[in-house]
């Protein structure tokens, strides 16, 4: 293994790749991609239903009555057209993309088109009654058991898909790897969310200003409780430089490939270790997004806030800490209904890891400028360097901006027009449906990033080590406790009838 | 420049380790307490507000 410390290509995630490239960065496209989705689902609220046509999967036992368009004004549109006019939508505002990137549009296609086609087979696959219906409709589709996991099991089954392809068959991985963009394709997704939770939010005022309170108290605690604990184990019990402790503690405290790329960067490291970080910080969060989600089910069930935080401050990385919101949130609500007969209203568990995360994003940028001032300053001098402030706003994860905007937006809208909730919400809906296909192809492109295989590599097993050691015997637990003592209590809204 | 061999790297640590700086020790300790006292505080408060 003579290059062990040479990544091979499809091993860098495309976020740390993307971070030397000329064009457009990831963050603003996501921005560019979740306003577009935003402001054509507006068309509704001046009577043009520009998205109506998105193709929308229910929960079926005859498939060919699964697809239909999500606007009942294209209900006579053949489901097969309706799938057909989305993946073309996407195609062309991910080529769009591509091109922004200045990246390979032709390779670029290809790997959208594959990714598409398996992520929404997926989808489709676990929207089957027997594997998505809950108890109460199950006598609606004629039987009599389900795994009860709601179609958001299409999540799993897209996750599950996308490991196998990037741990068996990384040839063809390889071959549409200029696609697999999971930070891309949750970011997109993570824009038009806040249009999606504006809406929920604005039936519900004091309980999402207590929320957003919350969410910041909770993170600021764990940024402060989990990074120095991280850096001296590192340091003290594993012997790591402060070259690779430093990312190394951000990359498992505060929020995986952005943290770790950020402090790299803040405290000079060579690129190959936020590189071989970032390789690690994917692996666990996978493992964490198909153990954590089931683990808060069974026994956060009764407190879906609690269960979203805790998503939100354990995973790393924004595609998987999103992504278990929105499994967790399924499945908590599927539980409480099972169990308690209790039917929350959907997406508050999915809201809270949301803006969690998102605050945790916001923040990497000021703790990358502390450490950049405190190694410039007093560990490394570095004589006539100053550290500017300006830094903060370069490390800034610029999409938070389009989710804080269509968040707002939404808000403002419904609160200046009450009339016009109805049409607000509906095009929200209609937004939705691209956001729950970005969801599902975040989830295969994180799968089939992660290579399993370079937990075999020689020389990883120390940075595997304290990785497993902090993540599961510290931040998993102290995650739990500080979601639970600022949520515990605060319940979303209940669906009557 | 080539790039260095991830066992090669995890030797040369053992071998020149890099004791803990003062200055180090202060940011762990330091950020570490005030992340209690703030952890406290907020409970405190958000109690208080809810």
């Amino acid at each position: 293994m003579a290059n062990a410390m040479q990544p091979a290509k499809y091993d860098a995630p495309n976020a740390v790749v993307q971070a030397t490239q000329p064009g457009m960065s990831e963050d603003w496209l996501a921005v560019c991609i979740g306003l577009l989705v935003f402001i054509l689902s507006l068309g509704l609220l001046s009577g043009f239903d520009l998205l109506g046509w998105a193709v929308t999967t229910s929960v079926w036992m005859v498939p060919a009555k699964a697809l239909v368009p999500v606007a009942k004004s294209y209900a006579k549109l053949p489901a097969a057209i309706s799938l057909l006019a989305t993946y073309g939508f996407f195609l062309i505002v991910l080529l769009l993309g591509a091109l922004a990137m200045r990246t390979s549009v032709k390779r670029f296609a290809i790997g959208v088109t594959a990714i598409f086609a398996l992520s929404y087979a997926c989808w489709f696959l676990g929207s089957w009654a027997y594997i998505a219906a809950t108890p109460d409709k199950r006598q609606g589709f004629g039987i009599n058991w389900s795994l009860n996991l709601t179609n958001e099991s299409g999540f799993i089954i897209a996750l599950l898909s996308g490991l196998i392809f990037g741990n068996f068959l990384p040839g063809v991985v390889q071959r549409f790897k200029e696609a697999i963009r999971p930070e891309l394709y949750i970011k997109s997704a993570i824009v038009i969310l806040g249009g999606f939770l504006g809406i929920t939010a604005l039936d519900q005022r004091q309980l999402a200003s207590a929320m957003l309170f919350q969410g910041l108290c909770a993170i600021v605690c764990a940024y402060l409780i989990f990074w120095p604990i991280v850096y001296y184990v590192a340091r003290r019990y594993f012997g790591f430089s402060r070259e690779w402790a430093a990312p190394l503690a951000s990359g498992i405290s505060i929020c995986g490939v952005s943290a770790a790329i950020a402090t790299g960067s803040a405290i000079r490291a060579r690129p190959v270790v936020p590189v071989m970080v970032s390789s690690l910080v994917v692996i666990f969060s996978v493992v964490e997004l198909l153990i954590l989600p089931f683990a808060a089910q069974h026994y956060l069930f009764s407190q879906p806030m609690v269960a979203g935080a805790w998503m939100g401050l354990a995973v790393k990385t924004d595609g998987a800490a999103v992504a278990s919101g929105a499994i967790t949130d399924a499945l908590v609500r599927a539980k409480a209904l099972a169990a308690s007969g209790i039917h929350f209203q959907p997406n508050w568990t999915l809201g809270v890891a949301t803006t969690v995360k998102v605050f945790i994003d916001i923040f990497i940028g000021v703790w990358a400028f502390v450490l950049a001032w405190v190694w410039s300053a007093k560990i490394e001098r570095r004589e006539g360097e100053k550290v500017r402030a300006g830094q903060i706003w370069q490390r800034f994860p610029k999409f938070i901006l389009g989710y804080v905007a269509t968040f707002l937006i939404v808000l403002a809208l419904g609160a200046l027009a009450p009339a016009l909730v109805p049409k607000i919400k509906a095009s929200m809906g209609e937004a939705n449906v691209f956001r729950g296909i970005f969801f599902v192809m975040t989830f295969f492109a994180i799968g089939a990033v992660s290579n399993f295989r370079k937990l075999w590599q020689e020389g990883i097993a120390k940075l595997a080590a304290v990785y497993l050691l902090c993540l599961f015997g510290y931040i998993i637990w102290v995650g739990l406790l500080i979601s639970w003592l600022f949520f515990h209590g605060m319940l979303p809204p209940v669906v009557k009838g | 420049m080539p790039e260095p061999h991830l066992t090669d790297e995890m030797r040369r640590m053992e071998s020149e380790y890099e004791p803990l700086l003062p200055i180090e020790n202060k940011l762990i300790w330091y950020t570490f307490g005030i992340g209690l006292v703030l952890l406290v505080a907020l409970v405190l408060v958000s109690w208080l507000l809810a």
